[in-house]
């Protein structure tokens, strides 16, 4: 046996005792290296957000001549201006995004979690092709097939309308959420409904109160994606609601960049209030946010 | 197989008991299943089959009589010089998006693959671009990249006199915007390989270590092919979102500069069938860009899935 590995596996043995990462044992000879490391790539990363935050707080002019600097005193001007708009283009936009998304993410949630059931518990041939007809719906770019869809909306009388906005939402989303669902209520003991039915309760009774309140991890998610999606969706809305039925908050800051070509100040304020729920909202479910994304990350 | 179970259990109570089975079947159908399929079909099954009606036609919402053209407008894409522009624009945005946003994903996640506050706060960070909307990151950046914009101001207090136009020299926007869609991404990757890294165990890396795999070795054939599934997720859906590519473009250069240097055939198909009003044109270029999101991201699918199983 060679000093070397008699070394090594003694190293090795001390990582064990230790009850650590292996890789620590490297890091403990310069331990401020990752943190150093880690912080530095994190604020270059994050310079663009860093900057809409201080030039949001800037007077206008300032913002050209010293885009980096910190904004002091800060002024709440920008903000001001953004919602006191002649036009009303934030608030009229916020109400748009607010119900556009809200009906459409309830529906969402109720139709998909209903048809998740559906396709998940029926074992023919139908539900099988259903479901990877819905499935293949998950990789259907919207260019693709929004020239069609504004034939169909505009003969139902449901173009540059709320309601149509809604109806198609519901349609192009739907794959994702029975594809969350459905994967879901796999997992849940067909007992459960079997007993609930020996019990008497219909098909409808037993989902409602037995299953539906089990799928709350998978209702979360599809709340919290289809939400994030359906605001920040700019092509759809730019071309479902038209310059005429009014626009919603991320539709109203591209409306707005022609405008304010050279006043970032009042652009920012804009993008700033049309992102702020959004944040908000992540920073308040980020743990949802994480595992709804990584449900398949991890093997086994 | 239901409804045969069903006759098989009440098989003393005859047919009768089958018929009510199938009417409480179709029962479940049309209370369950049929209203979220009924919005499916309106928007998206409907809307592809007319696209591909569309494509063997003339349509065009100016010019009343739609005659079908066969395959005419396949033909004419063919040869048409600004699609295969397109679609050479859309290839180099996608193979961008696959590759960087994946690769500098995964660096960070190994790098911020720790326990702490400080190391929680970060990941926070990395993943803010995710929820925001690319409108609002497309304007974010093109203040920062436009020509004497945030960016060449920080430039010019260091000296840097004259910057390349990073969104006006036709040479360079098309890699702009893929940096900016990447930066966007990013987030999503590290997140996903976070919790892959999560899930290989301690014990098989220390194994390893005993067995002397130095950290490289480790990496390569501990951690890396542990890694398969988080490969797979953000592979596939980095190709989808690649091609696709249209708010970058819708928002910042609007195809250009120059004639269609950032033009994707995504932002092409909008052109033409909602500015130009060529519907079967469109719907042409529509049914060609599905096709081969299709075939592409089902052909990456099983290799990548191929590769997990392998393990």
């Amino acid at each position: 046996m060679t000093a070397g590995t008699t070394a090594e596996a003694a190293e090795a043995t001390t990582a064990r005792a230790a009850g650590t990462h292996p890789g620590r044992r490297e890091e403990s000879r310069a331990p401020w290296v990752r943190p150093l490391v880690a912080l530095i790539v994190t604020a270059l990363f994050a310079v663009p957000l860093y900057l809409v935050v201080v030039n949001v707080f800037k007077p206008g002019g300032h913002i050209t001549g010293s885009p980096a600097s910190i904004p002091w005193p800060p002024t709440l001007d920008n903000l001001k201006a953004t919602l006191d708009r002649p036009d009303n283009l934030y608030w009229d936009g916020l109400i748009n995004s607010v119900e556009i998304t809200a009906v459409s993410i309830v529906v969402l949630a109720i139709l998909s979690a209903m048809l998740g059931h559906y396709l998940a518990r029926t074992r023919s041939r139908f539900a099988r092709v259903m479901l990877l007809t819905l499935l293949a719906g998950l990789m259907v770019p919207p260019q693709v097939i929004l020239v069609p869809v504004v034939r169909i909306l505009r003969l139902t009388h449901l173009m540059t309308t709320l309601t149509g906005m809604v109806a198609f939402n519901v349609g192009y989303y739907i794959p994702f959420g029975v594809f969350v669902f459905a994967g879901f209520i796999r997992s849940i003991p067909i007992e459960l409904e079997e007993a609930a039915a020996l019990d008497g309760a219909g098909r409808w009774r037993t989902f409602w109160i037995v299953i539906f309140p089990l799928l709350r991890p998978a209702t979360a998610s599809v709340l919290i994606f289809l939400g994030v999606w359906i605001w920040n969706d700019f092509l759809d809305p730019l071309i479902i609601l038209g310059p005429v039925g009014g626009t919603t908050v991320t539709v109203g800051v591209y409306r707005a960049l022609g405008e304010h070509q050279s006043n970032y100040g009042q652009l920012f304020g804009l993008m700033f209030l049309a992102a702020l729920p959004v944040v908000i909202f992540y920073f308040l479910l980020q743990k949802h946010f994480v595992k709804g994304l990584t449900g398949g990350a991890v093997k086994g | 197989m239901t409804s045969m179970q069903g006759s098989l259990r009440g098989s003393s109570q005859g047919s009768r008991q089958s018929t009510k089975n199938r009417r409480s079947n179709l029962g479940y159908f049309l209370g369950f299943g049929a209203p979220g399929l009924f919005f499916y079909a309106c928007f998206v099954f409907a809307p592809l089959v007319l696209s591909l009606g569309y494509s063997f036609t003339n349509a065009d919402a100016f010019a009343p009589n739609t005659k079908f053209t066969g395959l005419h407008n396949y033909v004419k894409l063919l040869g048409d010089p600004d699609f295969r522009m397109e679609v050479r624009v859309t290839t180099i945005l996608t193979l961008i998006i696959v590759i960087v946003p994946n690769v500098a994903g995964l660096a960070i996640a190994v790098l911020l693959n720790r326990q702490g506050r400080l190391y929680r706060a970060l990941r926070t960070v990395f993943f803010v671009p995710v929820v925001l909307s690319s409108v609002v990151v497309s304007v974010v950046w093109q203040a920062m990249l436009t020509d004497g914009g945030l960016l060449d101001t920080v430039l010019g207090s260091m000296g840097v006199k004259h910057p390349p136009g990073w969104l006006s020299d036709p040479s360079i926007a098309l890699y702009s915007v893929g940096s900016i869609a990447s930066w966007q991404l990013l987030g999503f990757c590290t997140v996903v390989y976070l919790a892959g890294l999560q899930g290989v165990p301690d014990e098989l890396l220390e194994a390893a270590a005993i067995d002397g795999a130095g950290k490289w070795t480790r990496f390569r054939r501990v951690t890396w092919p542990m890694l398969a599934p988080a490969l797979t997720i953000n592979t596939v859906m980095l190709l989808i979102t690649g091609f696709k590519t249209y708010d970058y473009v819708q928002v910042i250069t609007h195809g250009g500069p120059g004639t269609g240097t950032t033009a994707t055939v995504a932002y092409g198909v909008i052109q033409t069938g909602f500015t130009e009003n060529k519907t079967g044109m469109a719907s042409a270029m529509a049914v060609v860009m599905l096709i081969i999101v299709a075939v592409v991201s089902s052909v990456a699918l099983r290799l990548l899935q191929r590769r997990e199983v392998e393990l």
